[in-house]
């Protein structure tokens, strides 16, 4: 039996009164469970399981081969925002996209879980920028951190008039590499200090961007993760800068 | 049974239990019970289910599953055709009905936008909505979607297409629980929920 709070990822039907439910919780990390219904527990799932809502859960763990039983759930934070605002809404849903399929059952990571929460409640307000601050803190946390202060193909110093970014390469590009690799987009000056603000520590990444400055980087971090994964995520084409 | 070419009652078997609440034990009795019931019951039976597929399609205004062109709600002169309301599911409207305070039309979307499960605008019938509008014909619509994330993401990209159009749209009232299904609300819920509705 575990008790952790999670974050509904996804909720699938499996019969009439049960569904299958994908969670990010803090403790375990990514949880594939069976809610049973029942009339009892019908309406409390009903309230708590809806997509991109922080609820308390009690976990029963099955030995292998059988699904997870969701025993209780109770909803402990809804996010108002992303029932009136579209790109919240998107956002919201790419950064479940993102957590439900690129992460392994029972591989826990709590500070991704901790930036998930603060992202979406802060969703509303320059969602853009806000959902590609995750996006650095996600690809970090799971191994992708993109090279942005040497260059990625060779490790040596980088030229701030002819930048590059190597989807491929994993990050920026100097001009020697740039002519080795086939693979890269022009990146401005702005853009490559918004990369580096997006993983920086601080808060610096919460200024104010031009938005051609940010749309820039939203294609540079969506050519990525795209690469990254072989396919775009669905949410992709949804997200502003 | 194990005489039998099992196949033909295996399947039967089969077949039933696909049906929501109906577990193995209970698609054993059910194809048992066939087996010994009358001929003429059984084949009533085939054709009823066979009849609900062949003779059931949308409603060409509404979308609402209907034998006819339009269904009765559509073809009844009584009915305020300057108001439309959308829902999810048929379900849904047969809830509204049931609640007996709604006098105005429907619109069933057949679904709700789910961009995780790849379902866009282009899988509802938005289209269809959207046509009605542009007659003119339309103040007013009340979005019924279920009070859930993706029902409340999908009246927010409906009002976002219609605004434009300048109609009129409201959603419910808060009175139904968040994350709850509008088919399992109560009449008097409904009612208010209609009575109460906000402009979005
Ligand atoms: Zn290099
Ligand atoms: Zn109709």
């Amino acid at each position: 039996m575990e008790r952790t709070e999670a974050i509904v990822l996804r909720t699938t039907d499996w019969s009439e009164s049960s569904r299958i439910v994908t969670l990010w919780t803090r403790e375990l990390g990514k949880v594939r469970a069976l809610a049973k219904g029942g009339r009892r527990l019908k309406s409390m799932f009903d309230s708590a399981l809806d997509l991109l809502t922080v609820c308390g859960i009690v976990l029963l763990r099955k030995s292998s081969g059988s699904l997870d039983l969701l025993t209780e759930a109770q909803v402990s934070r809804r996010f108002p925002r992303l029932r009136d605002d579209l790109g919240a809404l998107y956002a919201g849903y790419y950064v479940a996209e993102l957590l439900a399929d690129w992460t392994q059952e029972y591989d826990p990571h709590p500070g991704l879980y901790d930036e998930a929460v603060a992202t979406l409640a802060e969703l509303g307000h320059e969602s853009g920028l806000r959902v590609m601050r995750f996006e650095m803190v996600f690809l970090e946390e799971l191994g992708y951190r993109p090279a942005l202060e040497r260059c990625a193909g060779c490790q040596g110093p980088l030229n701030e008039q002819r930048l590059a970014f190597g989807a491929t390469t994993g990050g920026v590009l100097c001009v020697a590499c740039q002519g080795r690799q086939r693979e890269h987009r022009p990146l401005s000056v702005e853009a490559w200090q918004l990369l580096q603000a997006l993983r920086g520590s601080g808060d610096e990444w919460r200024r104010t961007w031009a938005s051609a400055v940010r749309n820039e980087v939203r294609q540079h971090l969506g050519g990525y993760v795209t690469t990254l994964r072989g396919r775009p995520p669905r949410l992709l084409p949804y997200l502003g800068g | 049974m194990e005489t039998e070419p099992l196949g033909v009652i295996a399947r039967l078997m089969h077949e039933l239990g696909k049906l929501p609440g109906i577990g193995p034990k209970s698609a054993e009795r059910l194809t048992h019970h066939l087996l010994q019931a009358p001929k003429q019951q059984v084949f009533s039976l085939a054709e009823a289910l066979r009849a609900i597929k062949e003779q059931i399609h949308p409603c060409e205004v509404c979308c609402h599953p209907t034998e006819h062109v339009r269904c009765t709600i559509c073809a009844d002169p009584q009915r305020d055709d300057s108001l439309v309301c959308v829902v999810e599911q048929p379900r849904d409207v047969i809830a509204l009905e049931r609640s007996g305070s709604y006098r105005g039309l429907y619109h069933v979307l057949h679904g709700r936008l789910s961009p995780l499960d790849g379902i866009g605008p282009e899988q509802l019938t938005i289209d269809r909505l959207m046509a009605r509008v542009r007659t003119g014909r339309i103040q007013e619509v009340i979005m019924a979607t279920n009070p859930t994330t993706e029902g409340d993401g999908t009246s927010l990209y409906l009002s976002t297409l219609l605004g434009p159009l300048g109609v009129k749209v409201t959603r419910l009232a808060r009175g139904l629980p968040t994350g709850s299904v509008l088919e399992f609300a109560n009449s008097q819920m409904l009612a208010d929920a209609l009575e109460g509705r906000r402009v979005l």
